[in-house]
């Protein structure tokens, strides 16, 4: 057998492929920031050029000078938000991922993702932590926030097993079912803000410190400080995701330990899918559903379990992302679907489905964020233009075997011409 | 007249590597003008491989194509249609639901202000369909006519865009007896009227009857062009295979032992029709013996399979599988109660296509100790026991273990399945057409496998729709017709021509008299 050389592995095709896509879209956004620019008397071609510089290297600006000229070097705010805002985005890809290797195409992760917000938020500001260490209730809030997703996840896995309906059109439909039952949980909850005048429209975040009293024999919820006179029954929230640290490194970003349980997590899934049994079961009925079942292997189970976990996995970075504890979730959000649970296909696509290749992808989405809030607030440009960037690598994601077909070509043309 | 040197194509030192493996290795082949040459060789020896380059769908790394002796570049199946060179597909290439005229004039057709011109087109084709001999019928949807209207719907089509050579890719897999013979009598028409054809295939009696020369691949490589006038089918399988091939399978007569399968009145579902496929069947199979179900496609034999190794549910009936009631039993239970299946289709049952050669080794047993630990595959174990199955049974391929099963010929992925299944040593074989789209050597090699197995004792269920097979390899052959067992016979005592009288429901046995009796 002859070795194959570094650049004629599949593994290393997949990387440039994704890069080349990566590569592109960027280009793509310059053209953009180019023709706004130029049509834009408030910008004009140094205005452009800014808006260019800011899109490859937002990450990294600083500020500017007080003539006026942009800054550049190492932001550990910026850094630190963009490892906080790629949690999200890591877990719902690493849910489309784990769904796409088993066959299904879990569309569904918007609806998994708010019904693990609301569970674990409704855990975590629920259970008094004057009698649970706070530290218990985060982690219990993390799980029932999981299990909520899990179980949201399995409708569609269980229409499709046994009654063999489309698992898209069931994700689409729980989606919105889930973002209605959300709204109706929490309005009939005690857990909307009414502590802040105007934040009546959120949820409390975890970290807020409620006290339950009584005060002249009616029961009622105050802050952190406890007017006098009045019974403490119980206290709740003050949870929050550990920071390990991170906020040092990062100095004035939301970072926190979250970062890290995420990627453990997609380490976990890697060797679930890579290494073991199940990953291989879960693989074959992905790659042939007629042939696992051939081999004995359940497909119905596996098509069930599949979306159950692609559920948990989802919900677990709506948990962390609200668990921070300096979040805040807007619970009237019946009209709407969190934008990170679809932002999981374009991480899963660039990332070809490989849970450690989702870390990457995540980051790299959530950098694309982070550059697009630093043209808002340093240029006149309008921080969308940056989802021109993701639409065009969605957009190339498609057609990433052409691409990886194209290197292949351009590797043999090379091989004839030695 | 004297066409020695007059050829319309030649092939001349095509190279063409893939990753791995050489398909085609400095292979030389020159079509005669008006002549019909067969081009032979086993699954994977490059035919189609040599195909396709002579078609533009891949360029050769070396080597050159000449047309009417000057030198062509075809880059793409346009430049092979401008050089008016034709193929007709293994698989059709039709629209179900359009009329024949419109599939063949589909991509060719004449307008004129955007409307299409019928008129003149059918006059073309009808005219075609009498010189040729194409019997026809235009207005016909093409989901309505027979496979082997079909293939002279393709036929026509060539010649409808005026091809000069005419490529038939293993043209008569899919048709009946009757079929191939009048398929035969039209090359022999076409290549008269100056038609030149190129033929592939791997069955020898067609070869020596149709064709005037005939070239061998081999591996990749080129054997050597013969006049078929020349040569016989054991010279030939000779040069296809490397060495000398039985076209008789040797064995000794059966010694059954005690039953293994006991079949009571089965009743299996058809995945189609709103009726039971199969209908009330009941047999036996004994240890060391192979018994055989023989029949016309599509006469329950795959439900009834389907049955058996619990891919369908049995309506109703029962199933005993040494003495243990597995009629309701899920695959994986039938599986460790001793159920090994050949399937009968091999892409979709048989292999996960887009894994690779070894994990598909493991596809029943990867959770068995031996492959996994405390829910871990033990890679290790894996890849040895695929090197020694590959090894064992001669299963070849680009890179071994790790080849994805996709880039594997038929063959090999068939010798793959049969590895597997054999080698898991199980007391019942469930065989459905293991030898499918195989050429000689092959069927040799799986043949002599299936009666080894037998004679270690184990019981072996074969389904063929090959009459010579069924002949050949069967201890007793159960006739199914319509759902139901028609006939029980002796391959001694039987002839081909009984056993067709069963097969089209001409004839039958009362069993159920037979048996009290």
């Amino acid at each position: 057998m002859k070795k194959t050389s570094f650049f004629d592995k599949a593994g290393t095709r997949s990387v440039l492929a994704s890069l080349v896509a990566i590569l592109i879209g960027m280009l793509a956004g310059g053209v953009v920031i180019l023709a706004v620019g130029l049509t834009n008397p408030a910008l004009g071609l140094s205005g452009a050029w800014e808006g260019i510089r800011l899109v490859v290297g937002g990450l990294f600006a600083t500020g500017r000078t007080a003539s006026g000229q942009l800054t550049f070097g190492f932001n550990p705010a910026s850094f630190g938000n963009m490892l906080f805002r790629a949690v999200p985005l890591i877990m719902t890809g690493l849910s489309v991922a784990l769904g796409n290797k088993a066959g299904l195409f879990n569309i569904g992760a918007p609806g998994q993702y708010l019904a693990g917000t609301a569970a674990s938020l409704y855990v975590a500001l629920s259970v008094p932590t004057n009698v649970v260490p706070s530290w218990l209730v985060w982690f219990v809030a993390l799980l029932a926030g999981m299990l909520a997703g899990a179980l949201w996840g399995s409708i569609p896995g269980l229409l499709k097993a046994y009654l063999n309906i489309n698992e898209v059109l069931a994700c689409i439909m729980t989606n919105w079912i889930s973002a209605n039952l959300v709204t109706w949980i929490f309005d009939i909850s005690n857990l909307k803000n009414m502590l802040e005048g105007t934040k009546s429209g959120y949820i409390y975040k975890t970290s807020t410190i409620m006290n339950d009293v009584i005060i002249d024999g009616v029961r009622q919820t105050v802050g952190a400080a406890v007017p006098e006179g009045a019974q403490v029954v119980a206290t709740r929230g003050g949870v929050a995701t550990g920071k390990m640290g991170l906020d040092q490194l990062f100095s004035g970003s939301q970072v926190n330990a979250g970062i890290l349980v995420a990627i453990l997590i997609a380490v976990v899934i890697y060797i679930l899918l890579a290494k073991t049994t199940l990953g291989y079961q879960l693989k074959a009925c992905g790659a042939n559903r007629y042939a696992a079942r051939y081999a004995g292997i359940q497909d119905r189970r596996n098509i069930v379990l599949t979306m159950a976990l692609a559920g948990a996995l989802a919900a677990a970075g709506g948990a962390l992302y609200y668990l921070s504890g300096n979040t805040e979730f807007f619970w009237n959000t019946y009209q709407s679907l969190p934008g990170e649970g679809f932002n999981g296909i374009p991480v899963a696509l660039l990332a070809i489905n490989n849970p450690l290749g989702v870390v990457f992808s995540a980051v790299f989405m959530s950098m694309l964020q982070i550059c697009g809030q630093k043209l808002t607030e340093l240029t006149a440009y309008n921080e969308y233009i940056t989802n021109v960037i993701i639409a065009v690598i969605v957009y190339l994601s498609a057609f990433m075997l052409v691409i990886k077909t194209w290197i292949g070509k351009l590797r043999s043309r090379k091989a004839v011409d030695k | 007249m004297d066409h020695e040197n007059d050829f319309v194509i030649e092939m001349l030192h095509i190279t063409k590597e893939f990753p791995g493996i050489k398909a085609n290795d400095d292979i030389t082949l020159q079509l005669r003008r008006g002549e019909i040459h067969a081009l032979l060789g086993e699954n994977g020896a490059g035919k189609s491989t040599l195909m396709s380059v002579l078609f533009g769908l891949y360029q050769p790394e070396q080597g050159e194509i000449r047309k009417d002796g000057k030198p062509v570049k075809i880059n793409n199946p346009n430049d092979a249609t401008a050089l008016h060179i034709g193929m007709v597909h293994q698989h059709f290439k039709l629209i179900e639901v359009f009329t024949v005229l419109d599939n063949i004039i589909l991509g060719a057709e004449d307008t004129k202000l955007g409307f299409v011109q019928r008129k003149e087109a059918r006059k073309k084709v009808e005219e075609l369909s009498k010189r040729y001999g194409l019997a026809v019928d235009l207005d016909a949807k093409v989901e309505n006519i027979t496979v082997g209207m079909q293939q002279r719907v393709e036929i026509l089509k060539m010649l409808y865009r005026d091809n000069e050579i005419l490529i038939f890719d293993e043209p008569t897999a899919v048709l009946t007896p009757q079929e191939i013979v009048e398929l035969m009598q039209i090359m022999k028409g076409l290549a008269r009227e100056g038609k030149s054809i190129l033929f592939i295939s791997h069955k020898l009696n067609e070869i020596m009857e149709v064709s005037d020369r005939v070239s061998v691949l081999r591996k990749g490589r080129y054997i050597g062009t013969v006049n078929t006038k020349d040569t016989t089918a054991v010279e030939l399988s000779r040069m296809m295979v490397g060495h000398d091939v039985q076209l008789v399978v040797d064995k000794a007569p059966a010694q059954p032992g005690e039953t293994v399968l006991k079949v009571t009145d089965l009743h299996v579902a058809s995945r189609l029709y709103k009726h039971d496929a199969v209908k009330g069947v009941s047999f036996e199979v004994r240890k060391g013996e192979i018994v055989c179900i023989a029949g016309i496609d599509g006469n329950g034999q795959s439900e009834l399979v389907f049955g058996l190794s619990g891919l369908e549910k049995c309506t109703g009936g029962k199933i005993e599988l040494g003495g243990v009631d597995i009629t309701h039993a899920p695959i994986r239970k039938r599986s460790e109660a001793g159920v090994s299946h050949i399937p009968e289709d091999r892409h979709k049952h048989g292999l996960v296509l887009d894994f690779t050669l070894e994990q598909n080794m493991v596809l029943q047993a990867f959770e068995e100790p031996r492959f996994a630990h405390m829910g871990f595959i033990r890679f290790g174990e894996v890849r040895k026991y695929a090197e020694r199955l590959i090894e064992e049974y001669d299963v070849r391929s680009g890179q071994g273990p790790i080849t994805m099963a996709r880039s594997m010929s038929g063959g090999n992925q068939q010798k793959a399945i049969i590895a597997r299944e054999i080698d898991r040593d199980l007391p019942l074989l469930l065989a459905v057409q293991p030898t499918r789209g195989l050429d000689v050597g092959a069927i040799e090699n799986i043949h002599k496998q299936i009666v080894a197995q037998r004679d270690e004792g184990k019981a072996v269920l074969l389904v063929s729709l090959e009459l010579d097979e069924v002949m050949n390899l069967s201890d007793r052959i159960l006739v199914m017709y319509e759902g139901e067992i028609v006939g029980e016979l002796d391959p001694k005592e039987t002839t081909v021509e009984e056993l067709g009288l069963y097969m089209a429901g001409a004839k039958r046995q009362d069993r159920k008299k037979e048996a009290r009796a």
